[in-house]
């Protein structure tokens, strides 16, 4: 019954696998848009093995990351960092006019000392707030600033709309052809259901409301273009996609693609909206081509919060019914995307939980004059968890029955099992047993009072067949790991590093991972938690390729066949008689010069999909300030074999921390009338910093399947358990984040009333 | 492009000056003597309108124990110097805010930790600057540095230079701060991969070490 233009809930593949063949959930994009969808892929359940895990030595163990020290001391180069012979700075001028024809005069700029070229970007038309319509290189950024104010900007205006008010209101200037207001899907027939609703004995309705977030990665999006003229170029991007960058950079620079290298060597924050080069890249490649000169150009913070993506915001409105027993009879809801001249990104609801007797009327999005919505981790699930997780909430307190109980009585059956485990070792990590007022908030005079909530996620994270790695020995017995893949922070160098070391019985600093570079093995680009589950099979696939290539070469030496050998640390041995064994430079040393390369691709037996994740919150509300201070956070999480428990645990508790930020502090706040977007910097913008940070735990399931991905869904649930929290608290339900202390107040207010 | 004005006897003078009170006549006279004719003109126009400074000083600046002579407009912030015009340039303090909001820019002055975004390199003159790069020998790690590494103080890592030089100074003061101390004296410092709750383990590790070596 329920819509889904997302294929999201096609719980099964589209017909029986062919011989040989399985079929896999893997993440794509589908518009710009990571989907899970249904991939046909050989059955190959042979080749190499994660194997026991109680033996593993340095994968799922907790491994320091390898660029630690570079990170610590400032050596690790970031895009930003590059810095080259006779390299030129570059900035961009921004639109100040939502929509306009703007014309403008470059000449005033060009005659500034230090300025070298100015190039117009766009066509002269204007639709979105901070478009880039110019930029400017010079000899140092200032120059260059000096250069954007001195270009004469002459807007022809035109009717606006930023805000989504604006735009569905009547006779409202039209922000684009297709229609202010897009249908994205919509269900007319809800009879039914609507029968269903007048008869259910509780019912709950609401309009819950979500801001526009920031992804304010601290690395601006940007590049340094290495073109001096001839036919060969390196781009030094701060990109999630490595391979993004080539084909579109040679496109400006006049060159093949095979004539431009993408670098990324390290790169600062990816959370989903740095994938191609942008029009800042673009920018910066018809600069240098003008200049043959190498280009930095790199958003000042102002741009990258105008003109570099965002998260979607939206209204959910929702209409529930539920029985005496806790069952949810009737289900209805239409969401409205706010992604700006984008269209957002939504997920159908009521999201993870049962839909038998569920509506999903409508899915649409208003279109604004603003910069268009990109992904952002779990894209469209944070905001479905958010209303969705209030609704059972509100559900629950409302037929006086235990969270976990109703959450319990509304999950899918299969999904039941895995998240009351999840959910029960959330409530035990928070002290929920112990938890005076469970059912009702505290009603006493307390001027401080405390409250737990919960909320669950879903993400897929599955991997696909993208990437290649190789695997080199040489003859000192010194190993290196290549791939093109970049590393967001997520620690993807190190368990490159590590599934090598493990599978050759090496110590890990004798492994050399080498990333970030197109010259190296294609990968995927980092969006949907795809990373892990598609290169971490690759990795170990070229590493087991490159064992048994060795073992080849050493086994006449030891009289036998490569087989019977098997690695034990720093050696090579007949598993069947332990005394024939030979040193791991020894055997190494047999390789000749040119040692060895061997080739790894996707092991679909090696990744795993489908993942869970619950966390809840202890949060305390000051009913005389409003102020929220969020006590405590707890996450369970499974994601199949763990590469790296510290990382992991670094990027579950990461993602608790953005969903703190979302839920308490993030909004883009803009003046409908004056069209000015105001509080594009980080004074006014405020994301979680030091004083914010609560207890955190983080727990990983023992999971036996291969490697997922789960980034994402470590950001999905933390800002809803924390609304659920400051209910339980006090009784405030706030249906629209970010939940500040003047909202708190309100509430507490109207509770007052009655 | 080289109104070479020396600054050297400005060495005592106190860092009284932002970038936008140098544009105003106002600023513009506290410096005086600084950056010589260009400023001293602007001063007597004793107008309130932004005032354009063409030109370069020379500057000799003490960065990580070494002298370092740059050449850069009166206007270039200590961060826009170490990073653009230092040889080798010093880019592990990061440009993220450039109006000290975010703290990935920190540096110490005279061992102090500071924005160096909002700190003019005339204002380094006479003044020990340390970076990130000059916080340990070449090739080594303070303890900071290594119970960062071991206690997975940084995703990204593009926040970590400048959080490392916040906390590096409040353990520089009392090895034995509190985990409300630390918080407080990062809470300058943002970072949005959500290291946090490890940066503070690194933290509290490192005051342990250094209290056992017996640091003060």
């Amino acid at each position: 019954m329920a819509l889904d233009p997302i294929r999201l809930q096609d719980e099964k593949p589209p017909r029986p696998a062919a011989p040989g063949k399985k079929w896999l959930r893997v993440t794509k994009a589908v518009n710009g848009i990571d989907t899970e969808v249904w991939e046909e892929v050989a059955d190959d359940t042979g080749g190499p093995q994660w194997g026991a895990r109680e033996s593993m030595r340095l994968v799922s163990r907790e491994v320091p990351r390898v660029d630690g020290p570079d990170k610590v001391t400032g050596r690790a180069t970031f895009s930003h960092d590059v810095r080259l012979p006779g390299m030129v700075y570059a900035r961009v001028l921004r639109s100040r006019v939502p929509a306009a024809k703007v014309k403008l005069d470059l000449e005033p700029a060009r005659k500034l000392p230090g300025v070298l070229a100015v190039v117009e970007l766009g066509e002269g038309e204007v639709r979105w707030l901070g478009r880039p319509i110019a930029a400017v290189a010079a000899t140092t950024p200032e120059l260059a600033e000096d250069g954007v104010r001195a270009i004469v900007v002459s807007y022809e205006e035109q009717g606006f709309a930023v805000t989504p008010e604006k735009a569905a209101a009547e006779n409202a200037p039209k922000v684009n052809s297709r229609g202010n207001v897009r249908v994205l899907s919509k269900n007319t027939d809800t009879s039914e259901i609507d029968a269903a609703l007048a008869q259910a004995p509780v019912r709950v309705k609401g309009t819950w409301k979500i801001p526009v977030q920031h992804h304010a990665s601290l690395e601006s999006h940007g590049v340094v273009v290495d073109y001096r003229g001839g036919d060969e170029a390196t781009v030094y991007a701060s990109t999630q996609g490595t391979f993004t960058i080539p084909g579109d950079a040679a496109g400006r620079l006049g060159l093949k693609p095979n004539q431009v290298t993408a670098v990324v060597e390290h790169m600062g924050g990816g959370f989903g909206s740095k994938f191609g080069m942008g029009i800042e890249g673009e920018a910066a490649c018809l600069l240098a081509k003008e200049l043959k000169r190498p280009v930095h150009l790199m958003l000042d913070r102002s741009s990258e919060f105008h003109a570099a993506g965002n998260r979607s915001g939206g209204e959910h409105e929702i209409e529930a019914g539920v029985g005496k027993d806790g069952r949810i009879l009737a289900f209805k809801a239409r969401v409205t995307r706010h992604g700006g001249v984008g269209q957002g990104s939504g997920h159908p609801l009521p999201y993870i939980y049962a839909r038998d007797n569920a509506v999903f009327v409508e899915d649409r999005c208003i279109h604004t004059n603003m910069d268009s919505s990109r992904a952002m981790r779990g894209p469209g699930h944070p905001q479905a968890s958010f209303s969705m997780e209030g609704v059972m909430d509100e559900c629950a307190y409302a037929v006086g029955m235990d969270l976990l109980e109703f959450r319990r009585i509304n999950l899918p059956e299969g999904k039941r099992e895995l998240y009351m485990r999840q959910l029960e070792r959330c409530a035990e990590l928070i002290g929920w047993k112990a938890h005076p007022h469970k059912s009702a908030p505290d009603r006493s005079d307390a001027e401080v009072k405390v409250g737990i909530g919960f909320a669950i996620a879903r993400w897929g994270g599955g991997g696909n067949g993208q990437c290649k790695v190789e695997v080199r020995i040489a003859q000192d017995g010194s190993v290196e790991v290549l791939s093109g893949t970049q590393d967001l922070g997520t620690g993807t160098r190190t368990y490159c590093a590590t599934i090598v070391a493990e599978e050759l019985g090496l110590e890990l600093e004798a492994v050399r991972a080498r990333i970030g570079r197109s010259t190296f093995g294609s990968a995927n680009a980092s969006g949907g938690s795809t990373t892990a589950p598609s290169l971490a099979p690759s990795v170990k696939h070229a590493a087991h390729n490159a064992r048994v290539a060795l073992f080849e070469k050493v086994a006449p030496l030891l009289g036998a066949t490569a087989s019977e050998l098997e690695v034990r640390p720093g050696e090579i041995r007949v598993a069947a008689s332990p005394s024939k064994r030979i040193a791991w430079k020894d055997a190494c040393a047999a390789l000749g010069p040119n040692g060895l390369s061997a080739q790894g691709e996707w092991q679909a037996h090696l990744a795993g999909n489908d993942i869970g994740g619950a966390q809840a919150a202890k949060v305390s509300v000051d009913t005389l300030t409003g102020e929220v201070k969020v006590l405590e956070m707890v996450a369970v999480q499974d994601c199949g074999l763990v590469l790296n428990l510290m990382a992991a645990k670094s990027q579950l508790q990461g993602g608790m921390v953005q969903a703190l930020s979302y839920g308490l502090f993030e909004e883009r706040v803009v003046d409908p009338d004056l069209g000015l977007f105001l509080n594009a910097n980080f004074e006014d913008y405020k994301i979680a910093g030091a004083a914010d940070i609560p207890a955190m735990k983080a727990v990983f399931e023992d999971d036996p399947r291969g490697v997922i991905g789960m980034s994402e869904a470590a950001i999905i649930p933390g800002h809803s358990a924390i609304a659920n929290a400051i209910h339980n608290a006090c009784g405030v339900r706030l249906r629209e984040m970010p939940m500040t202390a003047d909202k708190i107040l309100m509430g507490l207010a109207a509770l007052k009333k009655g | 492009m080289s109104d070479a004005t020396s600054p050297h006897d400005a060495a005592s003078r106190e860092p009284s000056l932002s970038r936008r009170a140098f544009f105003k006549g106002a600023g513009v006279v506290a410096a005086g003597g600084l950056v010589g004719e260009a400023v001293q003109a602007a001063a007597r126009s004793a107008s309130l309108e932004p005032v354009r400074l063409e030109g370069t000083v020379e500057l000799e600046l003490d960065i990580n124990g070494a002298r370092q002579k740059v050449a850069v407009e009166p206007r270039t912030t200590l961060l826009n110097t170490l990073r653009n015009h230092c040889t080798p340039p010093l880019t592990g303090a990061k440009l993220v805010c450039d109006r000290g909001s975010c703290g990935a820019c920190t540096v110490h002055l005279d061992g102090k930790p500071v924005y160096s975004c909002m700190t003019l390199a005339v204002d380094a003159v006479g003044r020990k600057v340390t970076t990130i790069e000059g916080l340990a020998p070449a090739g080594e790690l303070t303890e900071l540095q290594s119970a960062f590494c071991a206690h997975d103080g940084s995703m990204c890592g593009f926040c970590t230079p400048g959080f490392v030089m916040s906390i590096s100074a409040c353990l520089e003061r009392n090895p034995a701060a509190s985990l409300d101390e630390i918080q407080r004296s990062c809470s300058g410092n943002l970072c949005r991969c959500g290291t946090y709750p490890q940066v503070f383990e690194a933290a509290l590790a490192a005051g342990r070490k250094l209290r056992a070596k017996g640091g003060k």
